[in-house]
């Protein structure tokens, strides 16, 4: 299925900005994460069409994932 | 300070912390070793101060009543990651409420003052009254313990915080500096004043590297008792690091933590910074006072962007392996690293920025390199002017001050100077009293009197139960951006039992990046309290004298006046709901008074079981 990813800042060192993938039918976020290979220790945001979701949810043809760094504040 | 016990939460009467009280009227001071009255003296910062400021009645902060406390965290000078701050408390010129009071602040920062202060074998000093003459405070360790001293600071005067420095630096070895610019100097008309704290990067390289306590005026009160500088000197005391602080130190590092905040060239997030592209993602990073227009103008200050053109160094405080700083320097035309301009972390990049509608990285820097130097809260500053530019923008035909609106960066530059100088309290005495002189408060982006951070409120309605500011006494900033929870349910277990515990920093002398996520009360704290100190103290011991400091910083704001209904968001907020930011909406009305509601029946609850132990 296509999926059309977009990677945020540090993410995209390497790799890309934004990019439609092609993946298997039962994959879900951490799937594309590990074939990604991001850094796990900086993992923290997941949106799937714009909605915040979790690293085990499914992902489904034609969805927009968003993979972002974790924010802190100061 | 002297432990005669290994039970700091059962018997906090048998640990002992060195006090100097002096009389800056006078010049009188007094020592004592006073025992501490639970875990939160212990603790130390402003887990301590807030309870000797209760006991004060203060009417205004500029008053003989208020007394600027200057202590550490238990930890600071230890050799724990991190454990470098000083803590500055009192009450606060800037944050007030409503009822005229002033609220009672602590503002802290890192640099390598605090430890020197706590290896001279002070723990707190307790300013009273005001001097007549400027005056600067030598703190230093002797045979005989600490000593204190009042020196003339007629050199000092006029100085720039940086300047101050490195006069200090030539007349005291092995020291560090506490100083004011002249932002605190005109403490009449500047309410912002902040206190810079020396580097060791600073003393070697002579460039203006310093750390901040920012927040509240603190610098403000330091100059209204016309104390110019403070100078700790002492030898360094970091001995042999045990093995279980290793231990812990390493974790700080490689366990994540605050693996976001280290530089890039390590594999690390790149510092605070980041939070640009993050927030921007869901267009919600602070443009042109608090608007974000759904636009990309903020990945102009897109690292990635900024780089190009600028040399990015990170660099850290003394001994600690974080490394969050982001120094930006000029590029010689050869692609060397040219003059120092400032360090860009994300609050006060954005808010002398892309907040005001500045987009140029050279701009931006020279704008925060002012602020620095002349000792001004970078957040209450940019936010006060964004205010003044929003005015402008509605009011075309009578704008005020020197008319600046957004992006212009020659009016913006003068009005930073005039507030600085002391000749502009528009700006000064920040944007409560302004927005309040001009009958239009809507827009004026301060919570309870205190400026706030560089996230929009429609994302953190967190912002009103911040006891000293937003991001740095709530830790709620993240809940909807990074977490995605616009449920009523988890903002209130946010607010009330996970967020605040941010402030447990501001108690133990670490910095937040020691573990940002899960605060003062992890195995962590509980090994270094152990291997530094023979102290056994259990997570669940810290996490309750954490909860008891917040709530008895939220008891002050109610003591000073505060209503409930001044625990709000800016009015533009929910009035004019701005739907260019991406994320669910929980910036109505509807949705603030149903999480107050709730918020304030589980606080008035622990308010009343809160021990009278003030
Ligand atoms: S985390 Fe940053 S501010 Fe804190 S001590 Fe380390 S380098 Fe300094």
């Amino acid at each position: 299925m296509d999926i059309n990813v977009k990677l945020v800042g540090l993410f995209q060192t390497g790799r890309f900005k934004q990019s439609h993938r092609d993946y298997p039918s039962t994959t879900n976020v951490q799937d594309v994460i590990d074939d990604l290979d991001l850094p796990q220790q900086h993992f923290g945001i997941v949106l799937i069409n714009g909605v915040h979701a979790d690293v085990d949810t499914l992902l489904s043809e034609g969805d927009h994932l968003v993979l972002m760094p974790v924010i802190d504040g100061g | 300070m002297k432990f005669q016990t290994t039970d700091p939460a059962s018997n906090p009467s048998a640990i002992f912390y060195k006090r100097c009280t002096l009389d800056l009227a006078s010049g009188e001071m007094t020592f004592a070793d006073l025992p501490c009255r639970n875990l939160e003296d212990v603790l130390g910062g402003f887990g301590r101060s807030f309870q000797d400021l209760a006991k004060r009645k203060v009417k205004n902060a500029y008053s003989d009543q208020n007394p600027l406390i200057v202590n550490t965290g238990l930890l600071t000078g230890s050799s724990a990651m991190t454990a470098l701050r000083t803590y500055f408390s009192g009450y606060s010129p800037i944050k007030g409420s409503k009822a005229g009071l002033p609220a009672a602040m602590w503002s802290t920062g890192s640099g390598k003052f605090g430890a020197k202060f706590k290896w001279t074998g002070l723990d707190e000093l307790l300013f009273e009254n005001r001097s007549e003459q400027p005056v600067y405070v030598v703190i230093k360790e002797t045979e005989a313990g600490p000593e204190v001293e009042l020196k003339p600071a007629g050199h000092l005067l006029g100085l720039s915080t940086h300047a101050k420095i490195m006069t200090l630096q030539k007349e005291y070895n092995n020291a560090h500096f506490a100083v004011i610019g002249r932002a605190g100097e005109n403490w009449q008309n500047n309410y912002m004043g902040a206190v810079a704290l020396s580097t060791e990067n600073q003393l070697k390289s002579q460039e203006d590297k310093f750390r901040f306590a920012g927040r509240g005026g603190m610098g403000s009160l330091m100059g209204y008792k016309n104390i110019l500088a403070l100078v700790a000197q002492s030898s360094d005391k970091v001995g042999n690091v045990s093995e279980a602080v290793k231990k812990v130190n390493l974790n700080v590092i490689k366990g994540g933590g605050s693996a976001r905040i280290q530089p890039l060239s390590r594999g690390g997030g790149g510092g605070t910074w980041a939070a640009y592209d993050v927030l921007q993602t869901f267009h919600a990073v602070p443009v042109n006072n608090f608007r974000p227009q759904g636009n990309d103008i903020p990945e102009k200050l897109f690292r990635e962007n900024v780089e190009r053109e600028y040399d990015i160094k990170s660099e850290s405080c003394y001994r600690c392996g974080i490394t969050c700083h982001n120094n930006i320097s000029a590029k010689n035309a050869d692609g060397s690293k040219g003059e120092f301009l400032a360090k860009f972390d994300y609050e006060p990049l954005n808010l002398l920025s892309t907040n005001i509608g500045i987009h140029d990285a050279g701009q931006a820097a020279r704008l925060i390199q002012l602020g620095d130097n002349y000792g001004m809260d970078a957040i209450s500053l940019g936010v006060t002017i964004a205010y003044a530019l929003s005015y402008n923008q509605r009011h075309p035909q009578t704008p005020i001050l020197n008319g600046a609106t957004f992006g212009d960066y020659e009016k913006i530059h003068e009005l930073v100077i005039q507030a600085g100088e002391g000749q502009l309290p528009e700006i000064g005495k920040g944007s409560m009293r302004l927005s309040a002189s001009l009958g239009e408060t809507s827009y004026a982006y301060h919570v309870k009197g205190l400026e706030i951070a560089a996230y929009q409120p429609e994302t953190n309605p967190g912002y009103a139960w911040a006891i000293a500011g937003g991001h740095m006494s709530m830790g709620t900033y993240g809940l909807l951006t990074r977490e995605g929870k616009s449920d009523l349910d988890s903002w209130v277990r946010g607010i009330t039992e996970d967020k605040l515990h941010i402030v447990g920093f501001d108690m133990i002398g670490l910095c937040k990046f020691f573990d940002i996520t899960k605060g003062i009360g992890t195995q962590m704290v509980v090994d270094c309290l152990q291997s530094e100190f023979n102290l056994q103290v259990s997570t669940e011991d810290l996490r309750a004298a954490v909860e008891r400091a917040f709530l008895r910083g939220l008891a002050l704001e109610l003591r000073q006046g505060y209503t409930k209904a001044e625990f709000c968001l800016p009015a533009e907020v929910a009035e004019s709901p701005n739907h260019n930011i991406r994320l669910p909406d929980i910036s109505s009305a509807d949705f603030f008074a149903k999480l107050a509601k709730r918020v304030w029946a589980i606080f008035d609850a622990k308010l009343e079981g809160l021990p009278d132990n003030q």
